[in-house]
């Protein structure tokens, strides 16, 4: 200090020489002082500046964990000889998987189709039970029908084998990030290498900052005229990714830089460049933001990271510097001048060979259509998987810990479903029907009681109100058969051939009014059998049969069925006065449709941690019904709704005369349309009304029906399982004379009956033949006596 | 030579291990309580259940009418990945096989016993009572596989404490080979 103080003493005594010389003399002495402050004062702040970003990038960084969203997975396709598949299913199915046509020998992840004749290149997958690697194989359609299956390589015959499901949603984390997890052991060295050699050479050896990089960008750059080159380091860029926004500012970069040496001090370079790997951006989609090469690569190619093609990692090194300029589905051209100017770059660093690089830059970009796109289009199913779920997981896990999410969805028969009631409901504007129909349908199957499809809204992928599980409305006629079954319960007192009346009947309300229901024709038809009475559809005797089961044990039997409503015990339930949602519906006829053995209807078959350990599965449980031969008798009787009642023109509009079983629904004043129906595998559930429950002029056949038609017969049909159960049977009978017969009789037919619920009487004609058969019977006797 | 060493001297072992447990054994005034119903026993005692009360009695009985429903070679296949995973005493994968195989053929009698079975193996009994009534239901309900059925159903209804039902379904079982199949 003292030394200083001389120094500067002596400065000033020296005697002037010049006075130009003196003035240069102070102003050297006024900006060395300066220098002198705002070096101390830089000092001074720079410091903590420094050190508090230090800890801010550690801390980052020692707590990163990136949000993953959970994926949700359709169901697998068993293909297996005899299958019944047209070839545009299988087409459908294959696209849903993210399968691209080609007319080459397919890779992993592409088909071929000549003809008949499939060729397909599985891609390897982790299912629910455990890894299967990638297969090559052959199959063969014979009219709607897989003829053979072979494995393409060795041509040995498979008796089953399953496709990778498609992958039908994410649920993402609320700040919009889609990506999948890479580890750097896993990510090919050719991307490894390349990223470093296109964006950050001396990446091995710099301490964060590079400036051999920095003054090599700045030559090439000049020499351009344009800035072709950065000279951001992999750490810087990342550094950016993590904190900083896109400012061009002098503080910005400084911040950039002390945070990337601050980084490179703390952590080696394997963990930055993972961190890259998987932060980096690389696209849009929407809202939402895909970062890192693993999910880039299923977002741009439909192929895992490990399965990518030179060419196809050039695509993605290039565009990270600018995933959006680069672009290879909006600027194909750009996009494939820089994939080919980075596979050069490849060659350059000898990371590739020429011929290598040659070769790669005359194959065409390969990216598939935006995949997601298509995903809106599972919007209603995925909310019942979501509805799902919400009992189980919290929302935060389901958006952050990568869940795998393996469901029931049938992508094949969601597409036809939702193209049903899409279709079918223009058709009934058309027709002259209100314009604001709107209508929802669930296809399940019969004995898992899985989801197959669902559909919430007349207009796909539309967000928002999911009729299908939310729009409760009254079921009408729909609820009928059950008032049949709990009178089939009773074997001692009704069959189907039980005559009851359907008669005006005046009830008495809680309010003191009277109710008395009318018939949908307005008409009372007498004395008529229970058949009739269903297959009709007649409310005033189905009123009548009510009172007599009683309408406690009717809400009884909905909850067996597994509904529970809070509905007042009063006759209207007998004609359908409960409010019910389509998917309830399907939950209350799969237990008729699967002859009594009851399943809860499931979306979601596994749930599996990221690195694919079970969470947990749900299993197949069968919940039998008591009285399952009513159940059965009751089959058979709403197969004759079909055959001759309300639903009698659906063989007509299916193409098709086999057993089909199906009820219709109407409400009053026409507000809403339901058809229920089933084959031996699939029950679908159809509902057409208006949001606002206002008239409609629908009917359950004039509307629903036709709807649930055009799904049905896109579908593979199967007649409905008329095979009695233990405790029933069936037997000739003459309807007309509700008696017993004989095969031979006029007017024989067959009808199930419940054991102890028989007729008792003989028709006349076999009165006749047991006589004489009595008497042969006593003269054989008689003959062999002798 | 050091082998065989080890070998005999692990036979003795083994031996002395025998030999004090029948000394133990003679020891014991009475023996011990059975296990209560749904204990948890080794795989091995188990697989007797199904094993005495079930397959073999069904297979001593057959003869007579016997069906064999047709298999497509897809649940054939599942059908020998369910036996192994059994072999090896995971029947949750053999489950999760049996259920895969259901997928495909829906109403298959013999899938649906085979999953009685295996849930006769996990000691859920209400369910092995389930599927194999609905195995009854859909099968030819006469022959080895009614056998089976009814079989399964007593030892869960028994195992449920139902002892009359349990009875019920022995009956039931011996007729299979008496009776006709029941026209329908």
């Amino acid at each position: 200090m003292e030394k200083l103080t001389a120094q500067r003493r002596n400065i000033a005594k020296k005697p002037a020489k010049a006075s130009k010389e003196k003035s240069g003399r102070r102003w050297f002495g006024f900006f060395w002082r300066l220098f002198l402050l705002l070096t101390g004062v830089g000092l001074g702040l720079l410091t903590p500046w420094t050190l508090y970003l230090n800890h801010q990038v550690t801390t980052e960084f020692e707590g990163r964990k990136w949000d993953l969203p959970s994926r949700v997975y359709a169901r697998s396709l068993e293909l297996y000889p005899g299958l019944t598949i047209s070839p545009v299913d299988l087409e459908t199915e294959l696209k849903a998987a993210g399968y691209r046509k080609t007319d080459q020998t397919p890779k992993p992840g592409s088909y071929q189709v000549s003809g008949r004749q499939f060729e397909i290149h599985r891609r390897a997958f982790r299912f629910a039970e455990g890894e299967e690697s990638a297969r090559h194989l052959k199959l063969r359609l014979d009219s709607g029908v897989i003829g053979a299956l072979s494995d393409a390589d060795s041509g040995n015959s498979i008796d089953l084998l399953r496709m990778e499901p498609a992958e039908i949603a994410s649920i993402y984390p609320l700040h919009q990030e889609d990506r999948s997890l890479v580890r750097l052991e896993d990510a090919p060295p050719l991307l490894v290498m390349g990223l470093q050699a296109v964006e950050d050479r001396n990446f091995k050896t710099h301490p964060g900052l590079d400036f051999r990089g920095i003054a090599r960008a700045a030559f090439a750059n000049l020499r351009a005229g344009k800035t072709v080159q950065g000279g951001s380091t992999l750490t810087q860029q990342l550094v950016k990714n993590y904190f900083l926004n896109d400012d061009r500012t002098l503080i910005r970069k400084l911040n950039e830089a002390i945070m990337a040496v601050s980084l490179e001090w703390h952590y080696d370079k394997a963990e930055i460049l993972e961190a890259y790997l998987n932060e980096v951006y690389l696209g849009q989609q929407g809202s939402l933001s895909i970062h890192g090469f693993g999910r880039a690569s299923t977002f741009y190619f439909g192929q895992p990271l490990e399965r990518l093609e030179p060419q196809h990692i050039a695509l993605l090194v290039g565009m990270v510097r600018g995933a959006s300029m680069y672009n290879p589905r909006r600027n194909p051209e750009r996009a494939l001048q820089r994939r080919n100017l980075v596979l050069g770059m490849f060659a350059e660093t000898g990371i590739l060979t020429e011929a290598e690089a040659e070769q790669a830059a005359s194959q065409p970009l390969d990216v598939t259509a935006e995949p997601q796109s298509g995903h809106a289009r599972y919007n209603a199913f995925i909310e019942l998987v979501r509805d799902h779920l919400a009992q189980v997981y919290r929302e935060e896990d389901l958006k952050t810990e990568g869940l795998r999410i393996f469901t029931t969805l049938s992508p094949s028969e969601q597409e036809k479903a939702q193209r049903a009631v899409t279709d079918g409901l223009k058709q009934l504007q058309e027709a002259g029907l209100p314009p604001e129909l709107q209508g929802a349908m669930v296809l399940a199957d019969v004995s898992s009681g899985e989801i197959r499809a669902l559909v919430g809204d007349r207009y796909p992928g539309r967000e928002g109100f999911n009729r299908a599980l939310r729009a409760r409305r009254q079921i009408g006629s729909v609820i009928k058969p059950l008032v049949y079954l709990l009178a089939l319960e009773y074997p001692a007192s009704f069959n189907l051939l039980t005559l009851i009346e359907d008669e005006p009947v005046v009830l008495r309300q809680a309010d003191g009014s009277n109710w008395s229901p009318q018939n949908y024709d307005n008409r009372s038809h007498g004395t008529i059998s229970l058949l009739d009475a269903l297959a009709n559809s007649y409310n005033q005797a189905t009123v009548q049969l009510g009172l007599k089961v009683g309408v406690k044990q009717l809400l009884l039997k909905l909850e067996q069925l597994g509904i529970s409503t809070d509905v007042m015990p009063v006759p209207s339930v007998f004609l359908g006065a409960v409010e019910l949602t389509p998917l309830e519906v399907t939950q209350i006829y799969q237990s008729l449709a699967a002859g009594g053995y009851s399943v809860p209807l499931r979306a979601v078959t596994a749930v599996q941690t990221q690195q694919g350990g079970e969470l947990v599965r749900y299993p197949l449980r069968l919940m039998p019904q008591p009285n399952r031969e009513a159940i059965g008798v009751l089959n058979y009787a709403l197969t004759q709704v079909v055959e001759r009642g309300t639903a009698k023109a659906l063989p007509g509009l299916l193409g098709s005369e086999i057993a089909i079983a199906g009820k219709t629904g109407t409400t009053n004043d026409k507000r809403d349309s339901w058809f229920v129906g089933y084959t031996r595998d699939r029950i679908g559930v159809a509902w057409v009304g208006r949001d606002d429950n206002q008239p409609a002029r629908v009917t359950g056949s004039n509307a629903a029906m036709r709807v649930w038609a055009r799904l049905f017969r896109e579908l593979p049909l199967e007649p409905v399982d008329l095979r009695m159960p233990d405790g029933a049977y069936w037997l000739w009978v003459d309807a007309v004379e509700s008696a017993v017969t004989d095969e031979n009789c006029p007017g024989a037919g067959q009808v199930p009956f419940v054991s102890g619920s028989e007729p008792e009487r003989v028709s006349t004609c076999l009165a006749a033949l047991n006589e004489k058969d009595d008497k042969s019977f006593w003269k054989k006797w008689a003959g062999r006596k002798d | 030579m050091k082998n065989s060493i080890a070998c005999i001297s692990l036979k003795l072992l083994r031996l002395s291990a025998l030999l004090s447990l029948l000394f133990l054994a003679a020891c014991a005034a009475r023996q011990p309580p059975p296990p209560p119903p749904g204990a948890t026993q080794s795989p091995a005692e188990q697989d007797r259940t199904v094993q005495e009360k079930v397959r073999e009695p069904a297979q001593q009985q057959r003869g007579g009418v016997q069906v064999f429903p047709l298999q497509n070679p897809a649940v054939k296949a599942l059908l020998k990945q369910a036996e192994e995973a059994e072999t090896a005493g995971d029947y949750n994968a053999a489950a999760v096989s049996i259920e895969r195989a259901l997928r495909i053929q829906p109403r298959d009698p013999e899938l649906l016993q085979r999953m009685a079975e295996i849930q006769l193996h996990n000691k859920d009994y209400q369910q092995a009572l389930n599927f194999a009534s609905r195995s009854y239901d859909s099968g030819p309900r006469v022959g080895e596989l009614c056998n089976r059925n009814w079989r399964t159903m007593s030892v869960a209804q028994a195992a449920l404490g139902d002892s009359r039902s349990a009875n019920k379904a022995e009956v039931r079982a011996n007729d299979c080979n008496n009776q006709p199949p029941q026209s329908y």
